[in-house]
């Protein structure tokens, strides 16, 4: 018998036995996605003709304009190219995490010692992280050939840009689980996300925010939907080191308050768990 | 000491039931319509540490759902339980650094990737140290024999080779009870063997608790020393191994077969199968004298073979469910005539 089942049940609660735990499950679920390298070809080509397509319709309108509400040509195509790394990368938490609930593998996870909001989210983030490093590089690639110079010069810039995206993967998570975890109440939540994917789409992605009237555009600061990826397209294309910390500061606010969510989502319906059979 | 305490536990589900047709959907929509299922009604037992016990019942009796509650899924609407001083639906996480489990049909092995990788990160996931984890798993492999799976990818197994490993992988972090439901569920008869050895070596050599649920009855003879018994979420029957094979003393069966066709009709007893040189006899030792039987079949002709058997374990645990069936449709009749007048 090993050493530590005799002192019984109970954990060691230190960090780095946390930091293996979660850790561990974010490198095997990314292993997970690697076994299929061709998994990623869909994506890669879905958003490559993406940019493609968008660049051109950005080519067609502003034939003749310099700007539109304060971006030109260029700024609009490295826009879209970050604004859709999120969005390609971060965007689809929901889809595996409905189907452990409508599958009962949810109840089965739960006898495990982890915690379930922290074990998803890494096992979440390790493929998507990847998904999305692979997108950057087509975006990086795809942008020098159809937009023009990459629009941050500094390191600091970089860097701010980096943890945008990583921010906006987040609160992308925290936001999918808490509608996923939404069927402990209603059978059927996909129309929650639906919703979901049209708000995050006109606050931001498809899009920046200010394109949109007046009202509108400040209404929707209000909401988390811009953080998802107006605020990293933003950092990118308009540097403003002022603004770039704001709207960090913006991004860890909304995450923290879609962590917390979460937790009490997952607080309120893990009594109403069902699981089949029995 | 008992490491499973269950007192009164008692678990109701509702669900949602539709009726057949387009209109019955659009007034579903409007006026949804539940039913409440009483999977677990009162169920109180306890479980000594290093018992193997069985927890049978037909589909639906609520074992499922037990083990459930006790590994901390579902929790209770009544009663308690306490697995290894713990509350399982409050303490679910440092409970579950105590306890294995295996669904027979959920896999906790990652599809694509091999054991190996899924052996990894259940070592992180249960804190072993990396030496330890080295240790027990070398040790887990050989005595599981699973060393040429190891590096294979888990969708490429047998269901065999996966079940093996799904129980290695449970036993990681060396639990001292382990709840199996339903871990030979669609298992040939060699792997059911070599599955049931393991377990009973397990039991041999850590002293683990074992409860387990299944519906095939070899199981529960090769490696539990008691049975409880759950029909409709009550726990119906709760005694040893022994006590509930000598409910098969009272009844043995007899098969004869002659060298030539012989007169089988013996009185009071009627053959339950019979050719014109053979026949099977199930013979009620309280009404039957079993000797006397046996000369008088002796008697008929010249016997080629002779064979006398206890009644099987299944047929006797069918015939409790049938009992319990039989009382509950008399207490619900008498309840429904006392109404009526």
């Amino acid at each position: 018998m090993i050493a530590h089942s005799l002192k019984g049940p109970g954990r060691t609660g230190k960090p780095s036995a946390a930091l293996r735990k979660y850790g561990t499950a974010g490198l095997v679920s990314l292993q997970s996605r690697m076994a299929y390298p061709a998994a990623f070809a869909g994506s890669l080509l879905t958003y490559g003709l993406f940019v493609f397509v968008f660049s051109r319709i950005w080519a067609a309108l502003y034939s003749g304009r310099a700007e539109i509400a304060g971006y030109d040509r260029t700024m609009m195509v490295w826009y879209f190219i970050v604004a859709e790394i999120p969005a390609f990368g971060f965007g689809r938490f929901y889809y595996s995490l409905a189907e452990d609930m409508k599958s009962g593998q949810v109840a089965y996870l739960l006898t495990r010692p982890y915690g379930f909001t922290a074990y998803h989210f890494s096992q979440a983030l390790g493929p998507a992280l990847a998904d999305c490093l692979v997108l950057a590089l087509e975006g990086i690639l795809l942008g020098l050939l159809l937009g023009g110079p990459f629009p941050l010069t500094t390191l600091t810039q970089g860097a701010a840009l980096v943890l945008s995206l990583l921010l906006a993967g987040c609160l992308q998570f925290f936001l999918q689980f808490a509608i996923a975890m939404t069927a402990f109440w209603i059978e059927e939540n996909a129309a929650f996300f639906w919703i979901y994917q049209k708000l995050a789409l006109i606050a931001g992605t498809f899009l920046p925010l200010e394109f949109l009237p007046g009202a509108a555009s400040a209404a929707a600061r209000w909401t988390p939907f811009p953080y998802l990826s107006w605020a990293p397209a933003r950092i990118a294309v308009a540097w403003d080191s002022r603004e770039a910390l704001l709207l960090l500061a913006a991004q860890a606010a909304w995450t923290a308050a879609a962590a917390l969510l979460c937790r009490a989502v997952f607080a309120a319906g893990r009594g109403k768990i069902t699981a089949n059979g029995g | 000491m008992p490491v499973i305490t269950v007192e009164n536990l008692s678990k109701t589900f509702r669900t949602r039931v539709r009726s057949e047709g387009l209109g019955a959907s659009l007034r579903a929509l409007i006026r949804p319509e539940w039913r409440t299922v009483q999977a677990v009604r009162e169920v109180s037992f306890s479980v000594e540490e290093g018992e193997v016990v069985a927890f049978l019942g037909p589909n639906g009796a609520g074992k499922s759902t037990t083990i459930k509650m006790l590994t901390g899924i579902l929790t209770p609407d009544s009663g308690g339980a306490r697995v290894l001083g713990l509350e399982p639906s409050r303490d679910r996480t440092r409970l579950a650094m105590g306890i294995g489990a295996v669904f027979g049909q959920k896999s906790q092995l990652w599809f694509h990737l091999p054991p190996s990788d899924s052996f990894r990160l259940l070592g992180a996931i249960y804190e072993i140290p990396a030496p330890e984890l080295a240790r027990r798993r070398a040790e887990l492999v050989e005595r599981f024999g699973i060393g040429p799976y190891m590096d294979v990818p888990v969708r490429k197994l047998s269901l065999g080779e996966r079940i093996r490993c799904e129980i290695a992988a449970s036993l990681l972090h060396a639990p001292r009870v382990l709840f199996l439901d339903e871990p030979t569920i669609g298992l040939d008869v060699v792997v059911k063997r070599e599955i049931r050895a393991l377990l009973a070596d397990l039991r041999a050599r850590e002293g683990v608790t074992i409860f387990l649920t299944s519906h095939d009855i070899g199981d529960i003879e090769k490696i539990c020393k008691r049975a409880i018994i759950i029909h409709h979420g009550a726990v119906v029957v709760d005694e040893s191994m022994k006590t509930l094979k000598h409910r098969a003393l009272a009844r043995k069966y007899i098969g004869v077969k002659y060298a030539a066709p012989a007169d089988l009709e013996l009185p009071g007893l009627a053959p339950v199968k019979r050719t014109e040189d053979a026949a099977s006899f199930v013979v009620d030792t309280r009404k039957h004298n079993l000797q006397e039987v046996i000369r008088a079949l002796v008697d008929r002709g010249e016997v080629l073979d002779l064979t006398v058997e206890d009644e099987p374990l299944e047929d006797i645990i069918a015939e409790v469910f049938r009992g319990r069936s039989e009382e509950e449709a008399r207490g619900a009749a008498r309840a429904g005539g006392e109404a009526e007048s």
